[in-house]
């Protein structure tokens, strides 16, 4: 087992290269020089200079070591050849500088991550405990009506993206239950906020800011859950529905066992090992954070901090918060080998 | 009795069919028995209801987005300010019936028409949107004591009516935010309404004409007084010096018109005035005095950026936006024009209607019947629509019905965006697709044929793709393409491609492992056994059972590639505006105001795209149903 993972581990770690040398060529690509920005400031200054401007703007360009080879500079990136006579690169620590919002990337990514984590694992956690009764019951019911109906609904539930999904809940429940209860009641109650993190200028602290951020946050959970709903129903449905049909089911039936207990007890457990990969998977990828539901609410995630670098042309945090997700998705997939073998004594891991 | 006979004769079909061909249900069970399996998989299919609906619904959204840009080709440049965040209505035409026979007058400047009918009456039709959603303010609401006054003129601006009761007495209603009528305006023109005309009354018999363009409302007296007032500050800037030339020159005005920004005016002895303003001072490169010379101008009218003038002998000057005047046969005289919001109408005096201009929303298409000698004396030709009368009697109207989907922020008709949109979408779904499927199989064929060192190189590279964040990557992949000065269409065409080749992993692990798995079983081993060809056994053997996998996945992936696009378009990293696909249609649909006020606008597009993918999916997982071997078990 040791042995596997490890083997693994080098396994990401090429993979993590490769891929890495790829996205930096991918953003050497885009047409934008960092020295040209920075030198624009002093325009002013060398205005009837402009071999001085030139020099500087050289003088810039070696500074950032934008006149070194693109591997050179791949190299300098990663920490093993020095830009400028320096060691600088992500084996040193040097993650990078965010020049939009001035300050090392690292510590750019700290408040995004918690917002992304937070929102993820409340979606999730509510998610799973709706679709695993659910998947069960229709694990259990299936060819029925009912089953065929939410069959179709979870159909439904997937095919809709995000947007239009965010889109229709901003509808019903910021805007008609809203002006419902306004006609009701008369109260003008905000009780889905659509945009925003916290109740703008509160010092809230401890309990009641968590409250106020779960307040504001919920419109984007439920979306969230919403939307993951449909494949993970599909997906207990399905695990379920295979355990189901193995022999030690029909034995446990034929000794005249309770129905309730060949579900629960016999077929919930052996089900219960993908079930399990799958949650640990999506516990990984919730660092990722969701694009689309960031930017639709306006929420200061990851997703969100990706989109407004990548329009603010801030590179390095782009390609950084890149590299994360593809070390996430590398991991996640190392975890759910590994999960599953560990889970499940049949699966031969180093296979 | 009936009904019995109706039933009796299946009865008796049942049981002899029992009596000659065996019990009804083992005997298509048989049929199947001998059936081909791709032939069988059709008659499951087929069996499904939901999935059949599905493909059907699919079938005609297909139809739907290929046949529509043909009827409806998307003018991209197009946008109709007077018609923005139109509600879907098909009412813009419907002349009220009381407005059939000899109506006094029927105007409009926008999404609405004033009419007012020959016994007094005012009617309004089409459709307005009232911002301030106060009913009072609603140019649709027609007043009480408007009413129940006895109204003989009226004119409607963009969002504001003016009428004149029997007794001289002045209503206005509509928004009033720009000193539309009456005293509430914030003044922002220094025109205000003359008191005299807010407390006092007009003297009806003197009234030569009333007018009302956008935001601003003209009354000319016969003894050649103008009353103007309204927004002039932005929408009449040439207000002041037409006083000052009344004044100083000492001329009878006869006739004013209003475009968007300026007032003009004929007077009585037939000169074309245009106060301060430069804007129409050539035609056909000579000075437009100059070229009209002694001949007198007889009629003006103006549409929103143009102006034609009639002179006395029936020669049209077109100035402005629409140069191009109508074919006229020789010895036609030309009887009066009047003018829509876009467009020009004129009547011989034969008693045909001609018509000019942008007709992009059917106002130019003059019908048939009134290309006859003597079918029409009057045309009322109105925003855009057009009535025309004979005899006081209506016999033709056409021009703009209304929305079917309304209208996006630009005026732009919902309908043709959604049908434009969804070819792009689809489109780029198709050819993302596409190319991921080749290479997909490519792979997926090559790895499980060959296996070995190439299996093992081809699924490292797969790994490789797999791992690379489809959303973000694509994003910055489009985010170089933006800063490049590629075409649009080019652009659109590399977004496919990199779709697709973003998208193939999974069919490529799937396909690799349908042939190795099949490569194992029996009946490979009885065809090698046999002798046969090794080309033959993959093609023949292999290849058909590895189909269904691919059939299913591509019906699959076609949906998520479709949603891909959605997505990046409605980040802002697809497609861009003005070329609409389903996803950026949404992009402006961001904020509350939208969602709330404007449910068309996203509604219609975010309709479409659901269900044309709710529609792959359950087709896509039917089949997987019907093509799964296990699953047929498992029943």
């Amino acid at each position: 087992m040791g042995k596997y993972v490890l083997k693994r581990l080098g396994y990401v770690l090429v993979v993590f290269l490769i891929l890495s040398l790829l996205m930096y060529l991918v953003y050497a690509m885009i047409p934008y020089d960092r020295a040209r920005a920075e030198v624009e400031q002093y325009k002013t200054i060398y205005k009837n200079e402009p071999e001085k401007f030139e020099a500087k703007y050289q003088e810039l360009r070696k500074e950032l070591g934008l006149d070194q080879n693109v591997f050179v500079r791949y190299l300098g990136w990663i920490g093993v050849v020095p830009i400028n006579g320096q060691y600088q690169g992500l084996l040193q620590g040097d993650f990078g500088y965010s020049y939009t919002y001035d300050r090392p990337v690292v510590e750019l990514l700290s408040e995004p991550m918690r917002n992304t984590v937070f929102i993820n694992i409340i979606a999730t956690i509510i998610a799973l405990g709706i679709t695993i009764p659910l998947g069960i019951f229709c694990a259990t019911h299936r060819g029925g009506k009912r089953d065929t109906f939410i069959q179709t609904a979870t159909i439904v539930g997937y095919s809709i993206p995000t947007f239009i999904m965010a889109i229709v809940f901003i509808w019903l429940l910021a805007i008609l239950l809203r002006e419902g209860i306004e006609a009701i009641s008369g109260l003008d109650l905000n009780i889905f906020p659509v945009s925003g993190m916290k109740t703008p200028g509160s010092a809230y602290t401890g309990i009641q800011k968590f409250l106020d951020e779960l307040h504001y946050m919920a419109l984007p959970i439920i979306v969230m859950t919403v939307g993951s709903l449909g494949g993970m129903t599909r997906y207990v449905r399905a695990s379920m529905t295979e355990a189901l049909s193995m022999d030690c089911i029909r034995t446990a039936r034929a000794k005249g066992l309770r129905e309730k207990i060949v579900v629960y007890s016999h077929a919930w457990r052996n089900a219960l090992i993908p079930i399990i990969t799958l949650v640990i998977g999506w516990f990984l990828s919730i660092f990722s954070g969701s694009i689309m539901i960031e930017n639709i609410f306006g929420l200061n995630g990851m997703g969100q901090l990706y989109i407004g670098s990548l329009n603010a042309k801030d590179f390095e945090v782009v390609l950084l918060i890149q590299m994360f997700y593809v070390i996430i998705g590398l991991l996640g997939n190392l975890v759910v080998d590994i999960a599953y073998g560990l889970a499940d004594p049949r699966v031969r891991v180093n296979k | 009795m009936e009904k019995k006979q109706n039933k009796r004769p299946s009865g008796f079909t049942r049981i002899f069919g029992r009596m000659f061909l065996g019990n009804a249900v083992e005997h298509t069970v048989e049929n199947e028995r001998y059936d081909s399996p791709s032939k069988l998989a059709v008659k499951r299919f087929f069996r499904k209801p939901i999935a059949v609906t599905a493909l059907v619904i699919l079938l005609a959204m297909i139809l739907f987005v290929l046949i529509g840009p043909i009827l409806m080709p998307i003018d991209l440049s197009y946008t109709e300010t007077l018609h923005t965040n139109v509600a879907p209505n098909l009412s813009m035409m419907s002349l009220p019936s009381e407005m059939k026979d000899s109506p006094v007058s029927i105007t409009s400047q926008g999404s609405f028409s004033l009419g007012i009918d020959k016994d007094g009456g005012v009617h309004t039709w089409g459709y307005y949107y009232s911002f301030s959603k106060n009913p009072a303010k609603d140019v649709m609401n027609i007043p009480e004591k408007v009413q129940n006054a006895n109204i003989v003129m009226g004119a409607a601006g963009t969002d504001h009516c003016i009428v004149i009761a029997e007794d001289g007495t002045i209503y206005g209603w509509g928004e009033n935010d720009n000193a539309q009528y009456g005293k509430d305006g914030r003044m922002l023109g220094e025109f205000p309404q003359p008191d005299e005309l807010i407390n006092g009354k007009i003297d009806v018999e003197n009234v030569e004409q009333l007018i009302c363009g956008d935001q601003m409302t003209a009354i000319l007296m016969k003894d050649g007084t103008l009353y103007a007032w309204g927004n002039a500050m932005a929408k009449c800037m040439n207000l002041a010096s037409i006083y000052k030339t009344i004044k100083t020159d000492n001329i009878k005005l006869t006739k004013v018109c209003f475009t968007t920004t300026n007032l003009f005016g004929i007077t009585e002895d037939g000169k074309f005035i245009t106060g301060s303003n430069k804007q129409y001072d050539f035609y056909q490169g000579k000075n437009t005095q100059e070229y009209i010379g002694n001949r007198k101008v007889v009629d003006i009218a103006s549409t929103g950026d143009s102006i034609t003038l009639l002179l006395e002998d029936s020669e049209l000057i077109s100035l402005g936006s629409i140069a191009q005047g109508p074919q006229i046969p020789e010895g036609e005289t030309i009887e009066s024009v009047s003018a829509g919001a876009r467009h020009f109408v004129l009547t011989t005096k034969s008693g045909k209607a001609y018509a000019w201009g942008n007709g992009a929303l059917n106002q130019t298409d003059v019908p048939k019947a009134l290309t006859k000698e003597g079918s029409v004396d009057t045309v009322f030709a109105s925003g855009f629509q057009n009535y025309a009368f004979k005899d006081g009697q209506l016999v033709e109207k056409w021009g703009l019905r209304g929305y079917l989907m309304g209208t996006d922020d630009l005026g732009r008709d919902m309908l043709n965006r959604v049908v434009n949109g969804g070819r792009m979408t689809m489109t780029i779904g198709a050819v993302a697709v596409i190319v991921s499927s080749i290479i997909g199989i490519i792979v997926g064929c090559i790895s499980g044929y060959f296996g070995g060192w190439v299996d093992l190189l081809l699924m490292r590279v797969t790994e490789i793709f797999s791992a690379i964040p489809f959303l973000p990557f694509a994003l910055v992949l489009s985010a170089i393409l933006q800063g490049s000065s590629l075409q649009e269409d080019t652009r659109i065409f590399i977004i496919m491609i990199i779709l697709g080749l973003l998208s193939w992993t999974g069919l490529a692990k799937l396909v690799r492992g349908q042939i190795l798995a099949e490569r194992e079983k029996e009946f490979v081993v009885a065809a090698q056994s046999m002798g046969i060809k090794e080309s033959r056994i993959a093609f023949k053997h292999i290849l058909p059972n590895v189909v269904s996998v691919i059939i299913v996945s591509l019906t699959l992936d076609f949906a998520t590639c479709m949603l891909t696009e959605s997505s990046l378009s409605y980040l802002g990293f697809g497609v861009k505006l003005p070329r609409p696909t389903w996803g950026n249609m949404l992009d402006g649909c961001r904020n509350s105001i939208v969602i709330q006020h404007f449910w068309w606008r996203w509604i219609f597009p975010a309709l479409f795209l659901a269900i044309t993918v709710i529609c792959i999916n359950i087709i896509g997982d039917t089949l997987r149903d019907i093509l799964d071997p296990k699953s047929e078990v498992e029943k």
